[in-house]
């Protein structure tokens, strides 16, 4: 691939030559490849405004649960760019703030379902035998039910709240990225570099988390960028059905459910949230769709 | 030319499919076990008496005493060992009996028959209209692929895989009853009302299907019997529908099968925005008033519709493909019946 080797062996890079033009743009870190990718581009400046929304957001708008009842339901103006919603609260800080409360829930239950899952995928794939075949057997039964209709059972018994909410969705969602990290940790066993390495007399402990678990985890976080969309739009319907966040403070699901007794004379204070939820889930399948077409998983490390 | 090699190629399918029966019933079996005592086991995270609850539902006015709580505590058998518990609650369920709400005071099963129906419907419109939806869709895409059809397919499908279900219902609801003055606010739980809160729950599935159907159709083109096809002239529908589509259907069915979970957890946002008298709304309602039997009801009705479509699906598509049914796999199981 590099010029240093073409000089070498020159026969070889001929042959090769042409593969490595139809893989696309190969050089370079993961970022600077996804800023090259049409849809990639695209879910990055998404996801660069939601941050800077979720970062900068409250500290450049109002007090979002400031109620000012003289002042509700105004449309957009220049002291309230998207206006005022049912209690004359300002919207923009209102879905700064929920940006906070949406996004960083997401991500919450995001890290956990993901660390989750790769620690029992990882010890089922490395231990293997009954370990594996129990763990196996554990995962399987949760993927035979319904992620969502779990965390809807959970929240049911623990009573709604957004740290329950977080929790049932985590218990729903873990197993999934388990089953996937477990496969990925038995195909890459298979790889010529592991398998070189325990034929040198490399120990279990030392192959896991130097040769197998890296690229296993690079994997893992490829294809649960995909189930970050799933994540955010199931929070938001859970939230939307009053099972997270508890009034008044600001979550997307929910103030889009607040907003529809006034529908009809505010539209926009239903339609803010909607694009919000909107803008994550697609930067969140955007990214995916162009990690998965940058990062080919066979030249995976 | 049949042999008689062909003829025992197919007893060994079929002896390999009546194995992949019975390891998936046997499966099935286990899921929906570990799901009962799951659902079960709620009853240990609520802060609430459930004797004590019941009591107070069925008797609004008074406060419960002490003798109609340990009555009701032996009745329910709640002063049992747990897992005699789980077992008078299991043998409960088994007979329709799931509980006494702890919301109204009447059983479980006498709601569900109430509002069970219009679930039901609605979930079935939102299949039909995804379906009927996303094939169409699929195809065009796959058959214009690169034009502006099909890049008018994508980026339809894209911004409805992005929308969240309620979204598209209060906007649906909003400008199409309330400003066309299509169809009526007032739901009544029959096939007349059900369009348009089927089509909020099918938007997302049907651009999921769609999107999915596209890609497989595209890749099924490429194979090297696709290439003969057209070098023997086969037109570009006839390719599609004829050919590529068979070879999709398998993956397609899978999603199908699975999104049976989807509708059904989409039901409470969907039912809540259109106030549609269904038992997806009542459990949302229950969970606000922390009726436990009654979420513990949905929930076992859900995992059981969802696992019986995973099977029937499971099943189906080794019947359209037998390579699919694993044969390496041998567990005890598997060589048990093998000896039987």
């Amino acid at each position: 691939m590099s010029a240093a080797e073409a000089d070498v062996l020159p026969a070889v890079d001929a042959t090769e030559a042409p593969e490595v033009v139809h893989r696309g743009p190969t050089t370079g870190s993961v970022l600077a490849r996804l800023a090259r990718h049409p849809s990639g581009r695209i879910g990055l400046a998404l996801t660069v405004l939601l941050v800077a929304l979720t970062v900068l957001g409250p500290m450049l708008t109002a007090d979002p649960d400031a109620a000012d009842f003289a002042n509700k339901l105004q449309g957009p103006s220049a002291e309230h760019l998207l206006g005022t919603d049912e209690a004359g609260r300002d919207q923009l800080a209102r879905i700064a703030a929920g940006a906070r409360t949406t996004l960083g829930a997401a991500a919450a239950i995001f890290v956990l379902t993901t660390a989750i899952g790769l620690a029992v995928g990882a010890t089922a794939g490395l231990a293997g035998g009954l370990v594996d075949s129990l763990l196996s057997r554990l995962v399987d039964v949760m993927l035979g039910i319904p992620s969502l209709i779990l965390a809807l059972a959970v929240v049911g018994a623990l009573g709604p709240s957004l740290r329950n909410l977080i929790i049932a969705m985590t218990l729903g969602g873990w197993a999934y990225p388990a089953r996937l990290a477990r496969s990925y940790v038995l195909g890459a066993n298979q790889r010529p570099d592991v398998v070189a390495a325990r034929m040198a007399g490399v120990g279990p402990f030392r192959r896991a988390f130097g040769h197998v678990l890296p690229g296993v985890v690079a994997q893992l976080m490829i294809a649960a960028t995909l189930e970050l969309s799933s994540i955010i739009l199931g929070l938001s319907a859970l939230s939307f059905l009053g099972l997270g966040v508890q009034p008044p403070t600001a979550e997307w699901g929910r103030m889009l459910a607040e907003s529809r007794d006034v529908v009809n004379r505010a539209p926009e204070l239903a339609l803010a949230p909607g694009l919000a939820i909107m803008s994550a889930v697609a930067a969140a399948l955007l990214i995916s769709e162009a990690l998965r077409d940058v990062i080919d998983p066979s030249w995976q490390r | 030319m049949r042999t008689r090699g062909d003829r025992s190629t197919r007893a060994a399918t079929r002896r390999r499919f009546a194995l992949r029966l019975l390891q998936r019933t046997v499966q099935t079996a286990v899921t929906l076990l570990v799901a009962s005592i799951l659902v079960w086991s709620l009853t240990g995270l609520t802060p609430d008496d459930p004797a004590r609850r019941v009591v107070a539902a069925q008797n609004p006015l008074r406060e419960p005493t002490p003798a109609q709580i340990e009555a009701v505590r032996q009745e329910l058998g709640l002063d049992q060992p747990v897992w005699r518990q789980y077992l008078i609650w299991a043998s409960g369920a088994v007979t329709g009996d799931l509980g006494t709400s702890w919301r109204t005071g009447r059983p479980v099963s006498e709601e569900f028959r109430r509002y069970l129906p219009p679930t039901l419907v609605l979930t079935a419109a939102s299949m039909l209209v995804a379906l009927g939806v996303s094939i169409p869709l699929g195809l065009l895409g796959a058959a214009t692929a690169g034009r502006w059809p099909d890049a008018l397919v994508r980026l339809l499908s894209f911004v409805l895989v992005s929308a969240p279900s309620f979204l598209v219902g209060v906007l649906l609801l909003q400008v199409v009853v309330l400003r066309w003055g299509f169809g009526s606010v007032v739901a009544t739980g029959g096939w007349s009302t059900v369009w348009l809160p089927a089509i909020a729950l099918a938007a997302w599935p049907a651009a999921s299907w769609a999107r999915i159907l596209r890609g497989g159709l595209l890749e099924a083109s490429s194979a090297p019997f696709m290439q003969v096809s057209t070098a023997r002239g086969a037109g570009r529908l006839r390719l599609l529908v004829v050919h590529a589509l068979p070879n999709t259907a398998v993956p397609f069915l899978a999603i199908v099968g699975v999104s049976v979970g989807y509708l059904l957890a989409g039901t409470p946002v969907i039912e809540t925005v259109f106030t549609w008298p269904g038992i997806g709304r009542f459990t949302v309602e229950s969970i606000n008033a922390r009726d436990l039997p009654v979420v513990q009801a949905f929930t076992l009705f859900a995992v059981l519709a969802f696992v019986l479509s995973s099977l029937v699906v499971d099943l189906v598509s080794a019947v359209i493909d037998p390579r699919l049914i694993p044969t390496e796999r041998k567990t005890r199981l598997t060589r048990w019946a093998a000896r039987a």
